[in-house]
């Protein structure tokens, strides 16, 4: 008799495979998802993502959802092929809930972690066939530890503890030698800035990031589109309204591109 | 022995008689709906009776703690493999009882080589929109019955008009009139059912009719003030104001203590 709490588990048993073996056809390009990075923040953590998904050079949508609240207290933020990444966030998102709702108790943060990288595992012929490579951020709060956390994951389902920030996605390689120089040389590390700075600068990161990568979508104005930002502390998670990023926006980052 | 249609009958009737002595003693649990949504309240000693199911579906038990179990593993499997094969939209009580729950119950129940299962189940459903939402309770032989504004579970339907009674003329203008008004309810039905073990009368629904108990809210806090000594008084609400499709929390002390009358809260802790 199992402890009869794993719903991926039950998933496989009624016969749903996750990660089939496929093969990209010539000429043919699968649509990814771009820039997405998490940083500490005074009260817990920051985590943000541009709009733009892309397949090739063409723009394929620009209101993409990459920060993905997978529960109360966790968030998946999602670089790759979002196909698979939604199926992943489906998957934890009910993990998750099933596990409480079996045990009558929440699923440890370690647990969740863990329960990331059994599918991204699960996933490795998908990724290195090139049907479906993920490079997720996993941010939550853990209870046991009293602290909000970051971890990112390399396609093969390795996880690694981002102490202060992490960042991935095609626009990373930009944003992440900032993240670096502003938390080490800046007036303040990322850890000190309260929420209001903290926004503003994932913003101008996220606008960086625009600036050099064609697949991140930056800022429209005119069509009222800005990143996704959400908050982690203990009390949950928090999505900054759009109506509180403009002013900032105009106020704090506008005026220098 | 059981080939002949009659015996057959007969065991089915003997089991009857079986089960209903299984639940004299059980807990009874009522759910109200409210402004504020489903409010579920029982009272219970170690193990707990009231379970989140899926976003918007509670359920509240009585009967065997192994067989609820079971059941609570079955509905929560079918929601939630539901709720990730369509949507979450899909998963309905009205299905999980009708197509599922139901019929299992009852098939246990009239294989009689076979052990049936000792719950009675009441399942809460938070509408999308308010009065929208639903009950459905399912009795320990498979028939079940949809309510709208509320529904409660007890040892004997006697015991439970007696509730639904009583229930129909309280005020749940507010949360804290509801949480008053459910636990109120409670003790209309577990006096009941005490008086009839008391009497040693459980076995005739129509002489343990409660009817001549008295009702008087003094009466009740009385009760209500020995119960909570020895008891875990249990409440949950799907909440519609809570953010996020998990609508279920189970109410704190502290919460309840705020919300529960003057002559109670204080006994809480």
């Amino acid at each position: 008799m199992g402890m009869q709490s794993d719903f991926y588990q039950l998933l496989k048993e009624q016969g749903y495979v996750f990660g089939v073996l496929g093969q990209v056809a010539r000429g043919q390009e699968l649509t990814t998802a771009t820039t997405i990075l998490a940083f500490k923040y005074r009260d817990g953590v920051l985590v943000a993502g541009d709009r733009r998904a892309t397949a090739g050079n063409m723009v394929m949508y620009d209101r993409t959802d990459k920060v993905l609240e997978i529960d109360r207290h966790s968030v998946m933020a999602i670089a790759g092929v979002p196909a698979t990444a939604y199926e992943m966030a489906r998957i934890l998102e009910h993990s998750f809930k099933y596990f409480r709702r079996t045990q009558l108790q929440e699923l440890s943060f370690e647990g969740k972690l863990r329960a990331l990288s059994k599918l991204l595992k699960d996933n490795v012929p998908a990724a290195l066939a090139g049907t479906g490579a993920v490079v997720p951020i996993f941010a939550g709060y853990d209870f046991e530890q009293e602290a909000a956390k970051i971890y990112f994951y390399d396609i093969l389902g390795a996880e690694f503890e981002g102490v202060d920030y992490a960042v991935s996605g095609s626009g990373s390689p930009t944003i992440r030698g900032i993240l670096h120089y502003v938390n080490t040389w800046g007036e303040q590390p990322l850890s000190a800035m309260p929420e209001e700075q903290a926004t503003v600068q994932a913003l101008r990161l996220l606008t960086s990031a625009a600036e050099f990568d064609s697949a991140t979508g930056g800022v429209n104005r005119d069509a009222g589109l800005y990143p996704v930002i959400k908050f982690i502390t203990a009390s949950g998670v928090r999505t900054m309204p759009d109506a509180q990023l403009k002013p900032l926006f105009e106020a704090k980052v506008s005026r220098h591109v | 022995m059981y080939e002949e249609p009659y015996k057959w009958v007969e065991a089915v009737g003997n089991r009857r008689t079986y089960l209903d002595e299984q639940f004299k003693e059980g807990a009874p649990v009522v759910g109200v709906t409210c402004e504020r949504g489903i409010l579920l309240m029982t009272m219970s000693k170690g193990t707990p009776k009231l379970y989140e199911i899926y976003d918007r579906l509670g359920l509240g038990g009585m009967g065997h703690p192994a067989d609820l179990e079971k059941l609570r593993f079955n509905l929560l499997e079918m929601a939630h493999v539901e709720g990730f094969n369509r949507s979450a939209s899909d998963v309905k009580g009205g299905r999980l009882v009708k197509y599922g729950m139901a019929p299992a119950i009852k098939q246990a129940f009239e294989e009689v080589f076979k052990a049936p299962f000792i719950v009675k189940i009441l399942l809460a459903e938070l509408g999308q929109k308010a009065g929208k939402d639903g009950f459905l309770t399912i009795n320990y032989d498979g028939t079940f019955e949809e309510k709208s504004q509320y529904a409660v579970l007890a040892a004997t339907s006697a015991v439970e008009q007696k509730m639904a009674g009583y229930l129909r003329e309280q005020s749940l203008a507010s949360f804290a009139d509801a949480v008053g008004a459910a636990i109120r309810t409670w003790a209309v039905g577990d006096r009941a059912q005490r008086r009839a073990l008391d009497e040693g009368e459980g076995h005739d629904e129509a002489r343990t009719s409660p009817d001549q108990l008295a009702t008087d809210t003094e009466t009740l806090y009385a009760y209500l003030r020995r119960c909570i000594a020895e008891k875990t008084v249990e409440c949950a609400l799907l909440d519609r104001h809570v953010q996020g499709p998990s609508k279920y929390r189970a109410l704190g002390v502290d919460e309840l203590k705020a919300l529960l009358p003057n002559e109670l809260s204080p006994l809480l802790s």
